[in-house]
C-alpha cells in the first residue's frame, strides 16, 4: 500500500473519559477511491472516532492522519477543504434558508459553480425556501447531505447519514454513493443500516465496545450476516441442513419456522422449491446485532 | 452570507433589532426626563432624606443641575451598566455555550476555518453588536435633546459612548471567554452574573459601606466614572484596564478553545 494512494490513517487511536475508554486502540486505514463502512452498535465508538477524525475531539493517544496531514483540535481545518461531512443528527444554522445555507458552504468553500448543487438538489428536492429550524428531520437531512457533497470533496465523512430519510431518498441516497465511487471518491461512513453498508461498500470496518473486532470486505459481511427466513407451510419443515433455527412452532393454518441462512441463496432457492404445502415465506436481512454478534463469537472463536 | 461575520449578524439580527431599539429608548426617555429632574426643588429633598447607602442608587444632587452631568450619572453610571450586563450576558453566552449546545459550533468546525478564525470572527461580531448599542444610545440621546429643545457637546456624547463601548467589550468578552475556553453553560451563565451584578452592587454600594471600599477595584464599572467623564476627565489608566482585561481574556479563550473538546 503506498502512501500517496492512503488518505486516511488512524494508528492506535484511545479516547478515555475519565477511566471509560470511548475507544481503545482503534486502528485503520483508507485508500483513495474506497467505500468504507463503520459498522457498530450504539455507544460501540463509532462516533467518536468520527470526531476525533475531524477535530471536534482529540485523542487521549495515538494519531489520525488524512491527507498526509495529522489531525488535531489545533490542525484539522487544514484538511476540511477537501472533506463533505454531514451526520444524521447535525445540527445546521436555523435561522437560514437551505438556499442561504448553501450559499453560506459555497463561500467558506470558494465554489463558483452551481452545477453540482443543482445536481444533488435534483436528486434531493429539498425545500430550501423555509427557514432550516421549520423543516422536518428528513428535509434537514436532505440539505446536509447535499451541502456535504456540493464541494466536490476527496473524502466524505457520514456519521449515520440517511437515518432520516425516506425509503425512496435512502435509495437516492445510496444512488449518490454508487456515482461518487465511479468518480473516484473516498467515503468513510458509519450506518446501522446493513443493507445499505453491503450495498455501497467495499470495506467494513467494526467496532464493539470501542474496539476494532474486523476488518473485512462487504462481501464477507454478507455471509456472516445472513438471512432470516420465515416460513409457514401446511406441513411440518425441517429447515435446511446448513441454516440455523431460530423457532419452529404450530400456529393458525399450519406450521411457522424461523432460521437464518447463510449459505448460497441459490441452495435457498433449491430448498424453497422442494417446500410441501408452502404458504407463505418472507426473507430479510439477519438483524444487525445478530449479525455482530454472530461476527463477534467468530472473532472472539478466531482468537481463542 | 458569503462569510461568518455577516451570517452571525444575520443570525443575531432580531436580537441586534430589538436591542438597538431599546437603547436607542433609554437614551430618549431619560433626556426627556432631564427638565423634570431639573427644575423640580423637592427631589432635593426626598434624595436628602434617603439613608446614605441608597443616595448611591440615585446619584449625586451636584449632577442633576446639568444636562452633561445628568446624563452621566442618571443614564450612564446608573442604567447603562444594568442593560449593558442582560446585554453582554445574552450576547456572549448566545454566541458562544449557547451555539455548542446547539451542536452549531461543531459545524462550523467541520468547514475549512480554523478555530481561532472562528472565535476571533464571533468576537468581532461581538465588538459590532456593543457598538450598535453605544450609537444607538447616543441616538436616542440626540433625539432627546431635540425633543427638549437643549443642546450638548458632542464630546460628551463621544467620550460617555467610547468608554460605554469599552465597557461593554470588556464585559461581554469575559463572559464570551470563559464560555469558549470551557463550553459550560452553567460557568459561564453564573460567572457572567456575578461579574455584572457584582460590578454593580459593590461600584453602588461602596461609597456607603466601608468594608466595600477594598474591593471597589474588582468592580468593573470602577472604570468607568461616567459623571467625571461627563465633565470631559478621561483617565487613560480605565481605558488601559479595560483594554488588557479584553486582550488577556481573548488570548486565554483563544489558546483554551484551540485545543478542547467540542461538543
Amino acid at each position: 500500500m503506498s502512501s500517496n494512494t492512503q488518505v486516511v490513517n488512524v494508528a492506535h487511536l484511545t479516547k478515555h473519559y475519565k477511566s471509560f475508554a470511548a475507544i481503545d486502540d482503534v486502528s485503520f486505514s483508507i485508500n483513495k477511491g474506497e467505500v468504507v463502512g463503520f459498522v457498530g452498535l450504539n455507544g460501540a465508538g463509532k462516533s467518536t472516532t468520527i470526531n476525533i477524525m475531524l477535530g471536534f475531539l482529540h485523542g487521549t493517544n495515538g494519531s489520525v492522519t488524512i491527507f498526509d496531514q495529522m489531525v488535531t483540535p489545533q490542525t484539522a481545518h487544514k484538511t476540511h477543504q477537501k472533506i463533505g461531512f454531514a451526520s444524521g443528527d447535525m445540527t445546521l444554522f436555523s435561522n437560514l434558508t437551505g438556499k442561504q445555507y448553501f450559499k453560506f458552504i459555497a463561500g467558506r468553500f470558494g465554489v463558483h459553480d452551481n452545477s453540482r448543487l443543482k445536481q444533488l438538489s435534483d436528486l434531493f428536492m429539498p425545500d430550501v425556501d423555509k427557514k432550516i429550524g421549520d423543516l422536518s428531520r428528513g428535509n434537514k437531512q436532505k440539505i446536509a447531505l447535499i451541502a456535504a457533497f456540493m464541494t466536490s470533496p476527496e473524502l466524505v465523512i457520514l456519521d449515520e447519514p440517511s437515518s432520516g430519510l425516506d425509503p425512496l431518498m435512502q435509495q437516492n441516497f445510496i444512488d449518490l454513493i454508487r456515482e461518487e465511487t465511479t468518480k473516484g471518491t473516498t467515503i468513510f461512513m458509519s450506518s446501522h443500516y446493513l443493507t445499505e453498508v453491503i450495498d455501497v461498500c467495499s470495506r467494513v470496518v467494526l467496532i464493539r465496545e470501542g474496539k476494532i473486532v474486523k476488518d473485512i470486505p462487504a462481501s464477507e459481511l454478507v455471509t456472516d450476516g445472513g438471512k432470516k427466513v420465515r416460513l409457514v407451510s401446511k406441513n411440518i419443515v425441517a429447515p435446511p441442513r446448513t441454516a440455523e433455527l431460530i423457532e419452529k412452532k404450530e400456529i393458525e393454518d399450519g406450521y411457522e419456522l424461523l432460521f437464518v441462512y447463510k449459505a448460497k441463496p441459490t441452495q435457498l432457492q433449491q430448498w424453497l422449491s422442494g417446500v410441501v404445502g408452502l404458504i407463505d415465506v418472507s426473507i430479510t436481512d439477519h438483524d444487525l446485532k445478530a449479525a455482530f454478534d454472530d461476527l463477534y463469537e467468530l472473532e472472539t472463536g478466531e482468537h481463542a | 452570507m458569503h462569510n461568518l461575520f455577516l451570517k452571525t449578524l444575520y443570525d443575531k439580527r432580531s436580537f441586534i433589532i430589538g436591542w438597538v431599539m431599546g437603547m436607542a429608548f433609554i437614551g430618549y426617555l431619560m433626556t426627556i426626563f432631564f427638565p423634570a429632574f431639573h427644575q423640580d426643588n423637592g427631589l432635593d429633598q426626598l434624595v436628602k432624606s434617603l439613608p446614605p447607602a441608597f443616595q448611591g442608587l440615585v446619584g449625586s444632587l451636584d449632577n442633576l443641575k446639568h444636562l452633561s452631568t445628568y446624563l452621566g450619572s442618571q443614564l450612564f453610571d446608573i442604567r447603562i451598566p444594568i442593560f449593558l450586563s442582560v446585554l453582554t450576558i445574552l450576547l456572549a453566552v448566545g454566541l458562544s455555550v449557547s451555539e455548542e449546545d446547539k451542536g452549531q459550533l461543531r459545524t462550523l468546525i467541520a468547514l475549512p476555518l480554523s478555530r481561532t478564525r472562528i472565535l476571533l470572527i464571533k468576537w468581532i461580531v461581538i465588538v459590532f453588536i456593543c457598538l450598535l448599542a453605544t450609537l444607538a444610545t447616543i441616538a436616542g440621546i440626540e433625539l432627546g435633546l431635540l425633543t427638549i429643545h437643549e443642546t450638548l457637546d458632542i464630546m460628551v456624547l463621544v467620550h460617555l459612548g467610547g468608554m460605554m463601548w469599552l465597557l461593554a467589550i470588556a464585559l461581554a468578552t469575559t463572559i464570551f471567554g470563559i464560555g469558549m475556553a470551557t463550553g459550560k453553560r452553567g460557568l459561564t451563565t453564573g460567572v457572567g452574573v456575578v461579574i455584572t451584578v457584582g460590578s454593580f452592587l459593590v461600584t453602588t454600594f461602596a461609597p456607603s459601606v466601608d468594608w466595600l471600599k477594598d474591593y471597589e477595584k474588582l468592580s468593573f464599572l470602577h472604570y468607568f466614572p461616567a459623571p467625571d467623564i461627563a465633565k470631559g476627565t478621561i483617565d487613560p489608566i480605565n481605558v488601559i484596564v479595560y483594554s488588557v482585561i479584553t486582550i488577556t481574556v481573548l488570548i486565554i479563550a483563544i489558546l483554551s478553545f484551540r485545543r478542547r473538546d467540542v461538543r
